[in-house]
Formats: structure tokens, C-alpha cells, sequence
């Protein structure tokens, strides 16, 4: 079973350029999956398709069976944006408490569980916590929702190497502690395999590459996933310099 | 036969009173701020307004009607000394009537002009971060992605704001007409000029209303606070002057009359000018040479006209169509402000960021 469905997916900005194109992808339910690629190859617009926050120009998504962006999808998805957006000037307290009354279902014992785990006071204000602790509140946050499926826009980017280890570590214990899905989108390449059960690589709005991060070792004689990523981008962009110069042969 | 479905999740909205109480939570300093403004100009025009109350009672009971009514300025002519002493004391209240707003301070003919500048400022600081906050700050990619969307939650924000601002400036406006009612009943002032029209009744709430929603529209189309709030202050201030200057007037269909022409202050005089007796126009310039030697300040009468074989006409607008110009505009306004905070929800359901 699938969690996230993508056929024919395009996204475009304004006139002509295209975020996204032609995309047609499956994410395969209960584990935990990356989605790599260089900046610009469209992550960031695929996982705003899923989470109903933008309208595809072009295609279908679906989300555990739902259209993206329905009630329904809402409901069963969470989704934490790049640099974990939350309400700066919000005791811990009244930012949880904005959270549940903007959702149907809330797991408020586990949300105070969680943040008592890792240290964060209540009455703490949001602004003043640290870059790993935020991030930390909002995979609280969503987690608290109770979703099938927690969407991470590039959750890794702003933390230093502890709190990504400690991120991550948290992500795959909620996946496997709830038997739910997780997407995350990175461009970085390095370590993926401790992170990531599943890989997706994407490339101009394209799938280069996607297996499990054991299958792709296997499957590319026991080089690295990180190996096997990098070739696969570096295949790509030479296919689209290639691409690029034709079209400048062809219009002169 | 087929085993009946459990329902995994409740697939019902999120209510509206929690998505309230987000609005309240995160709107709460903004209505604090609000509140304070209200509260210091309601306290003082409810004090005052005592005041000018008691002053009124003392000269009303004072001043016959028929006197009060000639009056109409303040220059009492005979009676007791304790009448003048009355006289004077209410309309001490008034201001001398002379200089400019500023220098002749605060007292029941400049505040009125003070207060005009209260919907535009109420609406724009209130309804400016209502939204565009969310977009400048980032957090939309937070909020706009909860279970309960965020189209409900932008109308659970504009629609409490928009009702609690509108009924706020309402009673402000009340407390004023209350204050000022005791000159409009001496007949110091009529209700038309602009500083009481946009005060009383109910254009002060409409004005409100219209500035929150043209500045939380202007917020999700500029997509930054203070350049939605500075923008929309410019077009509101347009707006205003040319409603003012232009439209307001023509309301209704002006009652052109012969004569006399309208006795008192309370009706809205547009224009008087003359013709012959059989409807040639005549310049004013004309009629001003023949009576010359009138004392300055007396306007010839029809009889001195008549000898002339010349008329003089009035287009007004009665006194008593001062209800109907204030639900005219209450109206084009109201209906101004449903469509922009229709035209914001759409946007935000369009153009997410």
C-alpha cells in the first residue's frame, strides 16, 4: 500500500516555469522515506502538492486514499514546513494549545509527555527555545495530531549534527511506535541510510531513482546510498546539459 | 451480508468556538490596544459629555425655545443675569469657533474632526496583521496546514474581528451622538457636515468595518503588515474625501425650492442661485450690485427680489433624509466590506503563499 500517490503530478509558478512536471511517484506506507534531490528538483512543491497547501496544474495526488488538500487528507496528514514555522511570541503552553483547537483529534497527554522527555518547559516561550528544540515542538505538534502520515519539509537543514541525530531518532520511533508513514525531503545525501527506510531521488520534477536503501545497495553491488544517489544526480545532470544544448542547436 | 464499517476517524470540521478562541488567543494584544484607544476617548466624551448635559439643562431651563431657536451661536440678547451666565457656560463647551482645530483645543467642535481619523486607524492597525502576519512570518505553512483548513480559519478570524471592531465603534459613535446632542438640539450645528455625518448614526461603524476589511485584503495581497496597512490608509483617506466632497450629496435627488429657502442648519444646502421671473438665470455678481448698500451679512429677501422681477432658488437636502444618506453609505459600505473579506478568503484559498 501506498501512502502517497502521484500521477502525471505538475506544479507550474506563473508563466511557464514549471516547479514540478509530470511526476508520477508512489511512497510506500509505514516507513520512513527520503526524498532527495538537488535544489530546485521540485521537493519542496511535491510535498506542498501532498499536503494540500498548493493545487496541481497538472495530475492527481493522493494521500492515503484521499485527495490531497480534502478534510480528509487534512486530518491524516502532518505536516512540519522548512525551518518549523510556529508562533514566535507563544508561551510552549498556548502554542500547543492553538494546535489542538485547529485540529479534531489531539493527543494532549502525549504531546506533554514528549516535551517533558526533552526538557522544554511549558511556559517557555516558542521564540526562545533552540533551533533543535523548536523543530523538536513541531514534530511534537504534529505527532500530537495523530496523523498516518508526517510530512517533513527539509527537517534537517537548520540543525547542527546532535539535534539531527536526535530528530531523526525521534521520527523513526514515532513510525514505528504508531505504525504510521513518514516523508522527508533533504538535499543532503550523507548518512541517509540511518535515517531513511525507503529513498525517492528526484531530478527536474523527475524520479531517477527509488527502492528501498537496502535494495538500491544491493542492487547497485554493494555501493553506499550515497553512492548510488550521486551517480544517479550526476547522470541527470548531464542528460539535462545534454537537453540544453540541443536546444540551443535546434533554435539556431 | 457485510460487516458494518468502524469508523477510524470523526470526519467532521473543526468547530467553530475552538478556531474562536485561536483568534482570541492571537488577537487578544490587538484588541487590548483597541480597547485602550476606545476607552480613554469613551471616557472622556462620557465625562465631558456630562458636563455639557448639565450646562444644557441650566440653559434650557433658562432660555426660552423660542429664543434658543434664533440663537442658534451663542449671543444672548436680554434676560436675567444668571441666563447669561448659563448661556455662556454651555456654549463654553463649544470652543470660540475660531483658529484652527489644533489651537482652540478640545471641546465639542474639534472633536468630532479628531475622531474621523478613528475607523481608518482602529481598521488598519487591527485588520493589517490578521492575516498578512501569518505570511510574512512563515507560519501560513503552519497554520494553513492544520485539520482545519484554512479557508475556516481565515473566516474564524475575519468574521469575530470584523463583528467585535463594527459593534466597538458603534457604541463609541453612540456615546458621541449623545455627547454632541444637546448643540445639534440648541441648534448650534446641523448632522450633515462631514465631522458629525461620519460620526454619528451609524458611518462610524461602517467606516470601521470598511477599513479592517480593505486592510486585511490589502494584508494577503501585498502579503507584509505595514505596507498593507500604509496602502490601505491611502486609499481609505481617498475614499473618504471623495465620498465627502462628491458622493454624499447625491444620495438622493436634491429638493430644489423658491423662496426663502431652507430656515435653520440642520439641512444640507447644495447650491442657491437666481433667475428672472420667467427663468432667465441671473449672475450673482448682478444681484449683489443691486442691493449693495445692504448691511454686510443680509441677504436680500424674496420681496426685495420680487421688485426686481428676480427669484432666488435652493437645492437642499432636508434635515429629515439624514437617516436615509446614513443607511445609503452604511449600506454601499457594508456591502464593500463583505465582498473584500469574501475576496480575502478567496485569495488565501487561491494563493496559499
Amino acid at each position: 500500500m501506498d501512502v502517497i500517490e502521484a500521477a502525471g503530478l505538475g506544479k507550474r509558478y506563473g508563466r511557464g516555469k514549471w516547479g514540478l512536471r509530470d511526476c508520477t511517484l508512489s511512497v510506500p506506507a509505514g516507513c520512513v522515506t527520503g526524498l532527495v534531490g538537488p535544489n530546485g528538483s521540485g521537493k519542496t512543491t511535491l510535498l506542498s502538492l501532498a499536503v494540500g497547501m498548493i493545487r496541481p496544474t497538472a495530475g492527481t495526488v493522493r494521500v492515503a486514499g484521499e485527495t490531497a488538500g480534502s478534510l480528509a487528507a487534512r486530518d491524516l496528514t502532518a505536516f512540519v514546513a522548512q525551518d518549523a514555522p510556529l508562533y514566535q511570541n507563544l508561551p510552549v503552553r498556548d502554542m500547543l494549545r492553538v494546535a489542538r483547537n485547529l485540529n479534531t483529534r489531539w493527543d494532549s497527554d502525549r504531546a506533554v509527555a514528549r516535551l517533558d522527555g526533552l526538557g522544554i518547559a511549558l511556559k517557555q516561550r516558542v521564540g526562545a527555545l533552540s533551533g533543535g528544540q523548536k523543530a523538536q515542538l513541531a514534530l511534537t505538534i504534529a505527532l500530537a495530531r495523530r496523523p498516518e502520515l508526517l510530512v517533513l519539509d527539509e527537517p534537517l537543514a537548520a540543525l547542527d549534527p546532535l539535534a539531527r541525530a536526535d530528530f531523526m531518532k525521534s521520527v523513526r520511533e514515532a513510525v514505528a511506535a504508531d505504525q504510521i508513514s513518514a516523508v522527508f525531503s533533504t538535499h543532503v545525501v550523507a548518512e541517509l541510510e540511518q535515517v531513511a527506510g525507503y529513498l525517492i531521488v528526484l531530478g527536474h520534477g523527475e524520479v531517477l531513482l527509488s527502492g528501498t536503501t537496502a535494495g538500491l545497495t544491493a542492487a547497485h553491488g554493494g555501493q553506499t546510498p550515497e553512492q548510488v544517489i550521486l551517480s544517479a544526480l550526476r547522470q541527470d545532470a548531464e542528460n539535462a546539459q545534454h537537453a540544453q544544448g540541443r536546444a540551443q542547436e535546434a533554435t539556431r | 451480508m457485510t460487516a458494518a464499517a468502524i469508523p477510524a476517524r470523526m470526519l467532521r470540521p473543526v468547530p467553530w468556538t475552538r478556531l474562536a478562541w485561536v483568534t482570541w488567543r492571537q488577537h487578544r494584544a490587538a484588541l487590548a490596544g483597541a480597547a485602550a484607544l476606545l476607552g480613554t476617548i469613551g471616557a472622556y466624551l462620557a465625562y465631558t459629555g456630562r458636563e455639557i448635559h448639565r450646562a444644557y439643562d441650566a440653559y434650557a431651563g433658562c432660555v426660552p425655545a423660542s429664543m434658543r431657536a434664533q440663537q442658534r451661536g451663542g449671543m444672548l440678547m436680554g434676560g436675567a443675569q444668571a441666563c447669561h451666565l448659563a448661556n455662556r457656560a454651555f456654549f463654553s463647551f463649544y470652543g470660540s469657533g475660531q483658529g484652527s482645530v489644533v489651537a482652540s483645543g478640545l471641546n465639542a467642535q474639534t472633536v468630532p474632526f479628531l475622531l474621523l481619523a478613528v475607523p481608518v486607524l482602529l481598521g488598519a492597525f487591527v485588520g493589517g496583521p490578521v492575516l498578512a502576519r501569518e505570511l510574512e512570518s512563515g507560519t501560513f505553512r503552519f497554520a494553513w496546514t492544520q485539520g482545519a483548513g484554512r479557508v475556516r480559519l481565515a473566516a474564524a478570524r475575519l468574521v469575530p474581528l470584523a463583528v467585535v471592531l463594527t459593534a466597538a465603534a458603534y457604541a463609541l459613535s453612540a456615546l458621541f451622538s449623545w455627547y454632541i446632542g444637546p448643540f445639534v438640539q440648541a441648534g448650534v450645528t446641523g448632522r450633515y457636515p462631514m465631522q458629525l455625518f461620519g460620526t454619528m448614526g451609524t458611518d462610524f461603524a461602517a467606516w470601521t468595518l470598511f477599513s479592517f476589511a480593505l486592510t486585511a485584503f490589502a494584508g494577503v495581497l501585498l502579503r507584509r503588515t505595514v505596507p498593507a496597512m500604509a496602502a490601505s490608509i491611502a486609499v481609505l483617506t481617498t475614499a473618504d474625501v471623495v465620498t465627502i466632497m462628491a458622493l454624499r450629496q447625491h444620495y438622493a435627488a436634491p429638493v430644489v425650492v423658491t423662496g426663502a429657502g431652507p430656515a435653520g442648519n440642520s439641512d444640507l444646502v447644495l447650491a442657491n442661485w437666481y433667475t428672472t421671473t420667467s427663468g432667465v438665470p441671473v449672475s450673482q455678481d448682478t444681484v449683489l450690485r443691486a442691493f449693495a448698500r445692504l448691511p454686510f451679512g443680509v441677504t436680500p429677501s424674496p420681496a426685495m427680489l420680487a421688485a426686481h422681477h428676480w427669484l432666488q432658488w435652493w437645492s437642499y437636502q432636508p434635515a429629515s433624509r439624514w437617516w436615509q444618506f446614513q443607511l445609503t453609505e452604511g449600506g454601499w459600505l457594508l456591502a464593500a466590506s463583505l465582498l473584500l473579506i469574501t475576496g480575502t478568503i478567496l485569495l488565501i484559498r487561491r494563493r496559499p503563499a
